[in-house]
């Protein structure tokens, strides 16, 4: 049989939780705020002409971009940067474009010294000219990025810059 | 297990005896609410440190982004309007709470021997609370912020002989900037928490030690749990309840427009809870160090001595003193916050105010919104926006001779400026160069007026070489008068070969040609009503390609602004007047 004691012992318990609870709730979702942020995709920004391009000769690219940073939005300004590598004449794809950041730790990938593969200055991952692992330092090879060629007869290389997460042996995207 | 581990937990610790002695706690005269009062005020503070903590996490103190990283939190951030109005809305709360707990300890005599020294812990507490209030409302750099600290801090400086040096160090230099959000943050975040703990704490141990102050000669007693527990409780849940409640139905707490040292009207106010203070500086006009020291001090002063009024007078007579004392603080506080409160709402010029605040801080949400905030700081975002600061601008500089639509000239002497550089503005000008719109206020450019009694061209023609005056504004800084010339789309231009017939009887455009086959002189044409054309008329208005003709004449002129304006204001008039800005409608950006 519950009695006044009963009453007042529950009640207590109860308010107390309902307390915490109004406080916490609210205090948890605010905290998890980013996990609802999502990075937007970016867009197909032109990059050169394939003309330009030659065969066994990658070449680096800076991608311009507004940023916005919380609360702040800077002008346009390097965000990050691409290989391009163009493919000998007949391949599937006239042009690779590979992220430069290392799927190892992201650090930028520049080419190695004999310019016959990238090779990462942090922990020397390894990577052939089209991106394949030579070594196991990274769980996955070099990230491709999406390219589109335009109509003309000298056609723009236009790149999709995107980040993914690092480490994994797939190629996951930051959202 | 559970238990073998609460047994280890208690053997090492005593958490369970230390339970045991606050539930088991004797309240002499059994529960009361009005012993939930102190656990109200306890809990209402834990609302503000914890929402505080969260704030932190994305609140950044810096002149530049603390408006910035408020905005986001209060328009970006999930329930942080929630978060942000609760922490505002708490530290209102802790104020009536622990006004209301002094008044208490007063009237039910638990403020004297053997507590004297609770009641200094919460008078000290009480002052604290304050000081966050003072402390906090800085913090988002918005004018109510910034305008409300500038004059509190004034008056701290206003402080015989040590003021000015106290000023200077609270600031952290002589002007509001960086070192004083840095400091007021540093003060409000770790310096007077941390002794509102340690004073909570204190007080806590003292408790423990005398235990509640029950109705004089009451013999039974009741221990804590479970009554006075769901009292303290169900009162903390009520004053939550209320805080919740103001902050939902207020839509969190407002966000007023990025500090900016340069407003001239902005209505500042405390808030609600130094009104009073406020109030009296108006009472002793003239004698304003009674309101800002004599009166605060005596309070403070008083508070400190009431429980040892008992060594000097009987303890009635000292019972009595000190409860009118509070009455009477507590009484005249009301009043003066209802009489502040009432006069600005009567006051004409406060709504104004007011009201033109209300907007600038909706424009301010709008563009960080739209735009971002600018890598250059909170500042910017109403300083480099065109409706803003170029309205501004406008009001000061140009207003006394343009109209600009709504806006009248105080004397009109010049065109009226709605539409300046559209293919409307050209053609009504080529409709009616008379009209006061256009040149009827400048009787010295009459040259338009002249052309229109001569000319016979047909209201199709006059659509055709309008459209081609109109299209001058859109030439780019960067082109060259004969780069625009040689482009197939000006010379296949309908309206050319008429402007050629026309116009150009007078007006140059962009090549000086020989001054003596002209009729009479006129400003070149080219990229006119563009923004580098505009600029350069603000700039140098008596330049050649300008209206440098008119110098010669001792008609009034338009006084050149180059030495007055900066680059980017004028080009943020420019902007303003061509209503290129983002929410016109036709905004770039």
């Amino acid at each position: 049989m519950p009695n006044r004691r009963d009453f007042y012992r529950l009640g207590a318990i109860a308010l107390g939780n309902l307390f915490a609870l109004a406080v916490a709730v609210p205090g948890v979702k605010y905290l998890l705020d980013p996990l609802g942020k999502s990075s937007g995709g970016g867009e197909f920004r032109t990059l050169t002409r394939l003309g330009r391009l030659k065969v066994g000769e990658p070449q680096a690219f800076s991608i311009l971009s507004e940023r916005r940073d919380a609360w702040v939005k800077y002008p346009t300004e390097p965000v990050g940067s691409v290989w391009l590598v163009r493919q000998p004449e007949g391949s599937k794809e006239p042009v690779v474009a590979l992220s430069a950041e290392c799927p190892h730790l992201s650090c930028p990938v520049p080419l190695a010294p004999d310019r016959k593969s990238f090779l990462c200055p942090c922990h020397q991952a390894n990577f052939t000219l089209e991106g394949a692992r030579i070594n196991e330092v990274a769980a996955r090879g070099m990230d491709r990025l999406p390219v589109e060629l335009s109509g003309d007869a000298d056609p723009e290389v236009r790149v999709r810059f995107e980040r993914f997460q690092p480490q994994s042996a797939e190629k996951k995207p930051l959202a | 297990m559970l238990n073998t581990t609460m047994n280890w937990i208690d053997d090492r610790t005593g958490l369970r005896s230390l339970a045991r002695r606050v539930l088991d706690r004797p309240i002499p005269g059994g529960a009361r609410w009005g012993h939930a009062l102190g656990f109200a005020l306890a809990s209402t503070l834990a609302v503000d440190l914890v929402t505080g903590l969260l704030l932190m996490s994305t609140y950044s103190p810096s002149s530049s982004t603390a408006w910035g990283s408020v905005y986001y939190i209060t328009y970006q951030m999930d329930l942080g309007w929630f978060v942000r109005g609760l922490h505002r809305f708490g530290s209102f709360g802790a104020v009536v709470l622990g006004g209301l707990f002094l008044l208490r300890l007063v009237l039910i005599g638990a403020y004297r021997a053997p507590r004297e020294v609770h009641w200094w812990l919460a008078a000290g507490t009480f002052l604290l609370i304050l000081g966050l209030g003072v402390t906090g409302n800085i913090l988002p750099w918005d004018q109510r912020g910034y305008w409300a600290a500038m004059v509190e801090t004034n008056i701290a400086g206003a402080t015989p002989v040590v003021g000015p040096a106290i000023k200077k160090v609270i600031l952290g230099g002589s002007e509001f900037g960086n070192q004083t959000i840095t400091r007021f943050h540093a003060l409000h975040v770790s310096v007077l928490p941390g002794l509102l703990v340690l004073c909570g704490w204190a007080y806590a141990v003292l408790f423990g030690k005398d235990g509640y102050h029950g109705p004089a000669g009451s013999e039974t007693a009741e221990p804590y749990w479970p009554r006075q527990a769901l009292y303290d409780l169900a009162a903390s849940s009520a004053a939550l309840g209320v805080l919740a409640a103001l902050t939902l139905a207020f839509h969190g707490y407002s966000l007023d427009a990025p500090a900016d040292p340069s407003s001239s009207d902005y209505p500042a106010r405390p808030e609600w809870y130094f009104l009073p203070l406020n109030q009296l500086l108006h009472v002793f006009e003239g004698k304003e160090f009674i309101a800002t020291m004599v009166i605060p001090g005596g309070i403070v002063t008083g508070l400190l001595l009431l429980p040892l009024l008992d060594k000097v007078i009987p303890r009635k007579f000292a019972y009595i003193a000190s409860c009118s004392f509070m009455m009477t603080v507590a009484l005249a506080a009301f009043v003066l916050i209802g009489v502040a409160v009432y006069k600005d709402a009567r006051s004409e010029t406060f709504r104004k105010d007011r009201a033109k605040a209300d907007a600038d801080a909706a424009r301010a949400i709008e563009l960080a919104t739209l735009n971002g905030v600018p890598p250059e700081g909170s500042a910017y975002v109403l300083g480099l926006d065109p409706l803003h600061r170029g309205g501004e601008i406008f009001g000061k500089k140009c207003q006394g001779c343009h109209s600009l639509g709504d806006r009248k000239a105080d004397e009109p002497s010049a065109p009226d400026l709605k539409g300046y550089g559209s293919l409307a503005w050209v053609r009504g000008l080529l409709e009616n160069p008379g009209s006061p719109a256009y040149f009827g206020k400048t009787p010295q450019c009459n040259g338009m007026s002249k052309w229109k009694k001569s000319s016979q061209l047909s209201a199709e023609e006059l659509d055709r070489v309008a459209a081609y005056v109109a299209s001058f504004a859109t030439i780019p800084a960067d082109v060259t008068p004969a780069e625009w010339l040689d482009d197939p789309r000006v010379k296949e231009h309908p309206g050319r070969e008429l402007y050629e017939g026309e116009c150009a009887q007078c007006h140059t455009l962009g090549v000086p040609g020989d001054a003596s086959e002209r009729i009479q002189p006129a400003p070149d044409l080219f990229a006119w009503g563009s923004p580098r054309w505009a600029a350069r008329m603000i700039r140098e208005p008596g330049s050649p390609s300008h209206y440098g003709y008119l110098e010669k004449k001792k008609a009034q002129k338009m006084p050149s602004f180059g030495g007055q304006l900066t680059d980017a204001d004028i080009s943020t008039l420019v902007r303003f007047i061509k209503g290129d800005y983002p929410g016109s409608g036709k905004g770039s950006r």
